[in-house]
């Protein structure tokens, strides 16, 4: 190493003080973790009511239909639309304005008179200018293949992420980690159903994301665990499981933080599919880090009181 | 030193790596480096469901043959950079960028130009026909045009190959005095009374006008499809949709990087702008390979590289949360970041692993757009091992003898720590 020195000088006293409490740890986050499972589990329970009372507001990709976006050439009330629309006969449309002149019209499906009716009607009425920012025909039945391979996607996922985590650790961190996983996707689907905000291909996008992401955080605490198991003489494992949580609590935070950076900016300044996006991802990093500290240790704790080989 | 060698040769990996991936950038222009998919250019997509006659299967030839033969009708059309491609679920998925227009489109690819010519055997008192079998079909045909009759009538003309026309001959000449019906999709587009056998070409009328009879003429030229399509949907998005969307999103490229590169610094000072060299980097070859490979980028494909630049941060993070730890246990220095490493690595490769899981089968189920998006995040969680973990440490060991590696340097401040705890 040549002439350069390898080591810090150290304030003495204070590495010793460190050393003697390295084991120590400031949050008790097992301890406290009641709270948060109660929260989530009624934050899922009301998602649960509420999908038996409305179901989820199906986008045009699963009920079928038309969607056109319109770009006006003036700013628009979305009363005036709406009566313009139902002189037309469509009263029944669904209308959501992107930006004052621009909205999203959605309809049962449409024939191309029909269409053409409509942009005539419009055009006469308000003035419309073409070509139109988006024109969607969606057949019915063609939920059934997306929700489909949404399912299988989600299946095969989950079961490669279980066998792989049951080989780099044991099986109860495999099982648990699918439960914290579980607990998000409850937890996003119940953020659906609750907001009534519409759910679209993006959100199955973001939902299957999430699947991949949330678990990072559940896995960078295993790992802490993993090393601390083979190394600590402790004589319970829910010090070790605080211990390993504090330690990698800093980690956690920051890379939440930054992850968040860019998708905030996004959600700020983003048009609506972006959004879609952007709140789906931002909901998933938050479940998957607090599923991952509250949700995943306490029951790995309560496993390893409740089975004698793990006991310690 | 053996290692230094080893280190500096890393880096100027990296360093070639970096200017093969400008060299794409700057290829052609850099505003057109990377190719645009359907939702950030505007065009038109268009997914069509093969439908199973009967108890009969679709096969995979046929799904080919039919694929091909809409390539080769898009071209007619004259549509730049078509792409037409499958699902896993066997479905064809139609992109034509910046067409607007979507109807002529939809006509000419969705037909199933089935042509077929059946003797008329009888008329009921409602006008409904009785069909003979089908003696011929439209695979038989050498050329199809579009043009005017005698009587100035929209026709299209067919000349028959060889074979086809001894075929017709013979069945002209079987069926004198009887109506022969021209089918073209299951519609009697004719129906003439066959005067004489003839031997020479067909004509098929009653259209309505010059622009369909050409795109009839279009349709039977590339043949009948093997398969009948159902349109599952249509979509068509403007150009400007496309532009705002993309904007944003550099934008809030722009904007994440700002922040993530000062919240970096402020934790881990030179440490923090090691890293902000290693994410640099990333963006550089992620956007390399991109225009390298010309593979459409689309909105779920930003959505991953977002989400990748997060991961490329974190491999960061946990490794010099692992160093700072050694270093408060009182390691010094060289031993704090190997130690580091080592220990964060085992997490990273685990946590990373279970994103490339997920990635993979995205991927294999997922369609059209989070297809692109699982590509993105796969190719995104491999640079960022390369660049996060392989180059970070290059540099970081390079300079670990340097004496401007102090714990300030490294964003530790022992005493205060300690008073903390």
């Amino acid at each position: 190493m040549g002439k350069s020195k390898n080591t810090f000088k150290n304030t003495g006293k204070s590495t010793d003080k460190i050393a003697a409490e390295a084991r120590a740890y400031r949050f008790n986050f097992i301890g406290r973790s009641k709270f948060v499972v109660i929260v989530s589990t009624l934050f899922i329970i009301a998602g649960i009511i509420f999908f038996f009372i409305r179901g989820l507001n199906l986008g045009i990709d699963f009920r079928g239909g038309n969607l056109m976006e319109v770009q006006f050439t003036r700013d628009v009330e979305i009363t005036e639309l709406r009566k313009t629309m139902e002189d037309l006969g469509y009263g029944k449309a669904i209308l959501q304005n992107t930006t004052p002149d621009r909205y999203i019209i959605r309809t049962t499906e449409l024939t191309d008179e029909e269409k053409t009716q409509i942009l005539n009607g419009l055009d006469k009425d308000i003035g419309i200018i073409k070509p139109l920012i988006q024109d969607r025909d969606v057949e019915a039945g063609f939920s059934q293949t997306i929700t489909r391979n949404a399912l299988i996607a989600v299946a095969i996922s989950i079961a490669g992420i279980l066998i792989y985590v049951w080989i780099r650790f044991e099986v109860r961190f495999a099982i648990v980690a699918i439960i914290e996983l579980m607990h998000d996707l409850l937890i996003i689907l119940s953020f659906y159903t609750i907001t009534f905000r519409e759910f679209n291909t993006t959100s199955i996008a973001v939902i299957l994301t999430i699947l991949g992401y949330s678990l990072s955080d559940a896995i960078i605490i295993f790992d802490r665990m993993r090393e601390e198991l083979r190394v600590s003489r402790r004589d319970r494992f829910i010090d070790l499981a605080n211990y390993s949580m504090n330690k990698t609590l800093v980690r956690s935070l920051i890379t939440g933080t930054t992850s968040l950076f860019p998708i905030i900016v996004i959600l700020i300044i983003g048009n609506e599919t972006l959004k879609d996006f952007a709140i789906g991802l931002t909901l998933g990093i938050v479940s998957g880090s607090y599923s991952s500290i509250f949700i995943g240790p306490p029951i790995l704790t309560a496993w390893n009181n409740r089975f004698s080989i793990y006991k310690k | 030193m053996r290692n230094k060698k080893v280190h500096i040769t890393v880096i100027v990996i990296f360093i070639i790596i970096v200017g093969l991936s400008f060299y794409y950038i700057f290829r052609d222009s850099v505003g057109e480096s990377i190719k645009l998919g359907l939702d950030l250019k505007g065009g038109t997509q268009i997914i069509l469901k093969p439908v199973e006659q009967g108890t009969e299967e679709v096969t995979n030839e046929a799904l080919d043959k039919a694929q091909m033969i809409i390539m080769d009708r898009i071209d007619k059309l004259g549509i730049s950079e078509p792409l037409v491609t499958r699902d896993y679920n066997k479905n064809l998925i139609i992109q034509l960028p910046g067409v607007s227009d979507r109807q002529r489109a939809i006509d000419v690819i969705g037909k199933t130009a089935q042509l077929e010519f059946k003797i008329l055997q009888s008329i009921d008192e409602n006008g409904n026909p009785t069909l003979g079998p089908a003696l011929m079909t439209g695979d038989k045909l050498v050329r199809a045009q579009a043009g005017y009759n005698s009587n100035g009538q929209i026709v299209v003309s067919m000349v028959f190959t060889e074979e086809g026309s001894i075929q017709f001959e013979k069945i002209t000449t079987e069926n004198v005095g009887k109506q022969l019906a021209i089918v073209l999709d299951g519609e009697i587009k004719s129906a003439p009374v066959i005067r004489q056998a003839i031997s020479g070409d067909a004509v098929i009328e009653n259209i309505d006008t010059l622009e369909e009879a050409k795109d009839i003429a279009l349709v039977l030229q590339t043949g009948a499809l093997p398969v009948n399509l159902e349109m599952l949907e249509v979509q068509t998005i403007g150009p400007t949709l496309g532009q705002d969307s993309l904007q944003q999103s550099i934008l809030a490229g722009i904007i994440g990087f700002t922040l993530i590169a000062i919240f970096m610094v402020a934790m881990y000072r030179g440490l923090g702008l090691i890293s902000i060299v290693g994410l640099l980097c990333y963006i550089i070859i992620f956007w390399g390979i991109l225009a390298a490979l010309q593979a459409p980028l689309t909105l779920p494909g930003i959505a991953g590289i977002v989400l990748t630049i997060g991961i490329a941060v974190d491999a960061n993070v946990l490794i010099f949360s692992r160093i700072k730890e050694e270093i408060l246990k009182g390691k010094g220095k060289f031993a704090a970041f190997n130690e580091g490493f080592r220990n964060a690595l085992r997490a990273i490769i685990d946590s990373n692993i279970t994103t490339l899981i997920t990635a993979a089968a995205l991927y294999r189920f997922g369609t059209g757009p989070i297809r692109g998006f699982a590509v993105t995040l796969a190719i995104g969680v491999f640079i960022s091992m390369l660049t996060a973990i392989i180059l970070v440490r290059a540099i970081l060991f390079l300079a670990v003898n340097s004496r401007a590696i102090t714990p300030g340097f490294i964003g530790v401040r022992l005493p205060k720590v300690a008073k903390e705890k």
